[in-house]
This record gives structure tokens, C-alpha cells and sequence, in this order.
């Protein structure tokens, strides 16, 4: 037990000291870095939504780009062709986002494995094509512009919180992806989320234990097809210009990648895998055509070598760590 | 009033008749053994009674409610409980969070009270896990909660499986060959178990291929043959039958 606790504890202390880090670092680290740490912002947010409906509940979508792009896209209609406010365009864009999952969702589910993720791709492709021929509606290929940026909110001392600055944006994207971590976080150790990964274990047997196991997976994919909608909302409105890139079908996979590499099925795997994943490439100044590439090598290898992950891995090895310590300190 | 009454229950599938033409009931507080030879239907019975296949013709009747072609899930949330006869269990997860599955259908949380964590929801979720201790000191694996299922010792998985099921608080309980793949000396303490069952007023409907076990704990017996039922009685009146001596039990069993 008091291991146990130690070990509760640390696992706070750790994650503490990682939000810290995210606070204090980008004030220090200049205009770059911060664009950087938000693009790794929003696409860690994008590898939550994955890894709920994969790496919690066992179906691999591959058509999550979509999804980004159908959040971003209301967000961008909403806002420039009607006119609405930031907030009530937000909370239409997720719902309009959450309502498409719903409705796909029901037939899609209905298929397991492979067949499953065959329609995903093919939901994406055909969003991606519709964003990129509905000229008249989305701008085609020449994308959307004049998206807008949060509006201040006023605090209660008088002054207003501005998110015109490249910084506040930053905070304003983090907090959103705190607030998804810690909603992932305690719906996983819930008993929806214990009933999300007896699903990923085993469909059957848990539905033989008398649990929908279909209106379970319609919720999980609608839930992280609404956080790869917030993502979408968050990049529009960051981005103020989207174009038909942000639904390629390619992105949805890199954020797989990002998963397996991080670890599915983890808390930390989102935030490690996708910032490995992100930040590599810009360190070394790799091309961008050959980013895919050395994502799909990475990935391939991390399938071959480590299926669990970064944190997988990092796990096995302390658990190994701990059953040693235990035998030296025992009772015996 | 019969709990369950299967009557003209058939399946084929494509040109084979894998059950045909049964009719049977299961009185409340029974114990009835279902035996026959390999490939008589037991089985397809069973995944019939439990909503996997769909008849192809026939009723299902549980406790007055029509069944005939409801989901797994909704005939489980009825009262029809069911192991398989491959030990199913969900490998990696705890013991204990293995029953709390199975015992989760019960509980009335949701996606905003988990996430809030509502005092009514902390409260359904401790129910939840009080219940599944119950059941798990019921099974005799109380000390193995904390345990990864998959490590388990096969006689272990099967009460473990047992228990997942029991957790749905079913009515009627569907084992099949709850004694397999175990040694002699454990299937004595998992007839104990099935004893005990019996005893929570649960009704069990058993399928099993050890003979002296089913003679001595059934109160009757079913004999399936290629899907057809050959004889139905006490376990003396089965055991003297001759059609299924001639069937299944082989001359040595004649009395």
C-alpha cells in the first residue's frame, strides 16, 4: 500500500512539473518555439481523441483528420459567413462535429476490425474531397480566411484577457488541452471507461455480460471525434486561414503514428509520442516530404519492437525495477 | 409457470440442421444437464438461448417474456447469464475489475458523473465494487483480486469466468462444460461451486460430458442427438434409456 502511494504521488509530482514546464518555457523561448509548442498543442489534443476511441476502446479509425477538418471548417463557416461570435461558433462547430460522429458512427461501428477502419479511411477521403470541390462553400483549394481569434474575456478586476499575442493564444490551447486530459483521464479510471477497455479486450465477451457494446463504441467515437473537433476549432481560429490540407486523409494516420509510438492506451503516450514525433523532425530541419516517410519508418519499427509505446516500455521497465527492489528490500 | 420454455427451436445452417425441432422447459430452482454426443447441438443451443445465433425458426420464452431473436446483451439484462466452453475472460485486466464488468450493467453512471466524479456516481461505482468483492469471496478468488486474470491458474480463470457472469445476477444460469481442461482433483471443487450456485436459487442448465457428475447433480437430464432431443427424464430413466445408451453412453452404462 505504501508503495503504492509513493508511487500515486511521484506520478502527480511528474505530471505537475510537466504542466509547469509548459507554462514557464514558452515566455523564455521566443516567438518560434511557441508556434511550435502550439502545433504540438493542438495535434497532442488530436492523439487524445485517438487514443480514446483506439487506444481505449480498441477501434482503429484512420479517418480522424476528418473530423479535425469538419470542427475546423464549421468553426470557419460559422464565423465568416455568418458572422457569429467566437464562443457560440465553438460550441456549434463541436456539436455539429459530435452530431456527423453520431451519425456515421451507427453504421460504421456495426463493423469490426479491419472493414471498420476501411470506412474511416473512406469517410475521410470523401470529406477531404468535399471540402476541396465545394468551391463556392468552403474556397476550394484556396482555402478560407479572416477566421477569428478568441474574444477577450473580461476578469473580474477590470482588465481583459487578450488573446491577440502569439503567447496567450499558447496558454489559451493549453488550457483546453489540460482540460482534455484530465476529462480522458477521469473517464478512463471510471466504469464508462473500464467498459470502454473490456470492449478493446473483448467485444463479444462484454457484450455477453449484458453491456451495449454498440451504443458504448458510439460514445467513445463520438466523444474523441468531438476532441479532434475542438482540435479543428482551436488550429481555425490559431491559423485564422485553413485549407483543405488540415482534412487529409494523412494527417489522421500521423496522429496514429504519434499514438503507437507515444503508447495507446496510456495517459502520457499522446503527449510524448506527438511531441517526439513533432519536434525531431523540426530539430533536425527535415524536409516536409520526407517527414511522412520517416514517420512511417519510426512507426513500423516501434510495431516490430516496442507495440506498447514509449510509455509501454517505460512502464515495463519500472514495473521490472520495482518486483527486483521489492525482492532486495523484502521481509526475507 | 416453466422459468424458460423453449418449444419448436430450430437452426440450420444452410443444409445442416444443427437444432431441430426442440421443446423443453427449465422449472425455477432446477438443475438440468443437457448431454449428448460432440456435434449434437449443445452448444448451437446454448448460443441460441443466449441471443448469438438467431433460430431460424421456433420460440424462446424466459419468464414470460418472448426472447425469440434478442440481442446478447438484452437477453443477459432479462436474466440469462452464460459461460463458454473455451474459458473466456478478459486476459489482461484485474480480477476484480473483471467482475465489476460483469457487474456494471446494474450500475447508473454516466460520462458527466464520471468526469465530475458526483457524489452519485462515486456511489454507484463503490456498489459496484462492493458487489463484485461479494461475488468474489462467493467464488473463493477474495485474495486474488489484485491479480492480472491471465495469470491465473486454469481452474482459477474458470471461477473467474463464473463469477463475471454471476455478477450480471442472472436468473438462469447457461454453463457449458464449466469442468473442462481442468484436472480431477479441481473438478470437484468446481461442482462444489455449481452446488453452491444452485443453492443461491439460481437456476443452472448444465452441459457436460463427465457422466457420474451429471448422474448425481442433476434433477434431469436432456439428450440431444444431430439436434433432435432423444430422451428426457431423471437421470435414472436417461440412463436406462436405450436409444440413449445405443446413442451416447455405450453398453457399459447399462444398468
Amino acid at each position: 500500500m505504501e508503495a503504492l502511494k509513493t508511487a500515486y504521488s511521484s506520478k502527480v509530482v511528474a505530471w505537475l512539473l510537466v504542466l509547469i514546464l509548459a507554462i514557464v518555457i514558452p515566455p523564455i523561448a521566443g516567438g518560434y518555439l511557441t508556434s511550435m509548442l502550439i502545433l504540438i498543442s493542438i495535434w497532442t489534443i488530436m492523439c487524445f481523441s485517438m487514443n480514446l476511441i483506439y487506444g481505449y476502446t480498441g477501434q482503429l479509425s484512420l479517418g480522424h483528420a476528418a473530423f479535425l477538418g469538419i470542427g475546423a471548417y464549421a468553426f470557419g463557416l460559422i464565423t465568416v459567413k455568418l458572422h457569429f461570435g467566437f464562443w457560440p461558433a465553438f460550441f456549434i462547430a463541436i456539436a455539429i462535429t459530435g452530431l456527423l460522429a453520431f451519425l456515421i458512427g451507427i453504421p460504421a461501428l456495426k463493423l469490426r476490425g479491419p472493414y471498420f477502419i476501411l470506412v474511416t479511411l473512406g469517410f475521410a477521403v470523401i470529406v477531404g474531397v468535399i471540402v476541396l470541390g465545394w468551391i463556392d462553400l468552403t474556397g476550394g483549394a484556396n482555402g478560407l480566411a479572416g477566421i477569428p481569434r478568441p474574444n477577450p474575456i473580461p476578469l473580474p478586476w477590470g482588465t481583459k484577457l487578450r488573446f491577440d499575442s502569439l503567447l496567450s493564444m499558447y496558454y489559451f490551447i493549453l488550457f483546453f488541452l489540460v482540460l482534455i486530459g484530465i476529462f480522458s483521464s477521469r473517464l478512463v479510471h471510471s466504469l464508462v471507461g473500464k467498459t470502454f477497455i473490456a470492449i478493446s479486450y473483448d467485444e463479444n465477451l462484454t457484450e455477453s455480460l449484458g453491456i451495449n457494446t454498440m451504443s458504448n463504441k458510439l460514445l467513445s467515437f463520438t466523444m474523441s471525434a468531438m476532441f479532434a473537433g475542438i482540435a479543428g476549432v482551436l488550429y481555425a481560429s490559431y491559423n485564422i486561414v485553413i485549407s483543405p490540407d488540415v482534412t487529409h486523409f494523412a494527417r489522421g494516420m500521423d496522429v496514429v503514428a504519434y499514438l503507437i509510438v507515444g503508447g495507446a492506451g496510456t495517459m502520457a503516450g499522446p503527449i510524448i509520442g506527438t511531441f517526439v514525433l513533432m519536434a525531431i523532425p523540426e530539430v533536425l530541419q527535415i524536409m516536409p516530404y520526407l517527414k511522412t516517410l520517416i514517420n512511417g519508418l519510426i512507426l513500423m519499427l516501434f510495431i516490430i519492437f516496442l507495440p506498447n509505446g514509449i510509455i509501454g516500455w517505460f512502464n515495463t521497465i519500472l514495473g521490472r525495477l520495482l518486483k527486483s527492489g521489492r525482492v532486495v528490500n523484502g521481509p526475507a | 409457470m416453466a422459468l424458460l420454455e423453449v418449444s419448436g427451436l430450430t437452426k440450420s445452417f444452410g443444409g445442416l440442421t444443427a437444432v431441430s425441432e426442440l421443446n423443453f422447459q427449465i422449472q425455477a430452482g432446477e438443475l438440468l444437464s443437457i448431454i449428448g454426443p460432440n456435434g449434437a447441438g449443445k452448444t448451437t443451443l446454448f448460443n441460441l438461448l443466449a441471443g448469438i445465433y438467431k433460430p431460424t425458426s421456433g420460440t424462446i420464452t424466459f419468464n414470460g417474456m418472448n426472447m425469440t431473436g434478442c440481442n446478447p446483451y438484452q437477453v443477459v439484462r432479462n436474466g440469462i447469464g452464460r459461460t463458454f466452453q473455451r474459458t473466456t475472460i478478459f486476459r489482461q485486466s484485474t480480477v476484480l475489475d473483471s467482475v465489476i464488468i460483469g457487474q456494471s450493467l446494474h450500475a447508473k453512471v454516466g460520462v458527466w458523473g464520471s468526469v465530475l466524479k458526483t457524489s452519485a456516481n462515486c456511489r454507484e461505482e463503490q456498489k459496484t465494487r462492493e458487489k463484485a468483492r461479494e461475488i468474489l469471496s462467493f467464488v473463493g478468488l477474495a485474495d486474488k483480486e489484485n491479480r492480472i486474470a491471465g495469470s491465473l491458474t486454469e481452474e482459477a480463470q474458470k471461477r473467474l469466468s463464473i463469477s463475471m457472469v454471476l455478477a450480471t445476477e442472472p436468473k438462469l444460469l447457461l454453463l457449458d462444460e464449466p469442468t473442462g481442461g481442468v484436472n480431477l482433483e479441481e473438478i470437484s471443487g468446481l461442482m462444489e461451486l455449481v452446488g453452491k450456485i444452485r443453492q443461491s436459487e439460481i437456476t443452472i442448465c448444465l452441459i457436460e460430458h463427465k457422466m457420474r457428475m451429471v448422474m448425481s447433480i442433476s434433477d434431469r437430464i436432456i439428450v440431444l442427438n444431430y439436434g433432435k432431443k432423444i430422451a428426457e427424464g431423471t437421470p435414472k430413466e436417461v440412463a436406462n434409456n436405450e436409444e440413449v445408451i445405443r446413442a451416447y453412453l455405450g453398453v457399459r452404462y447399462a444398468a
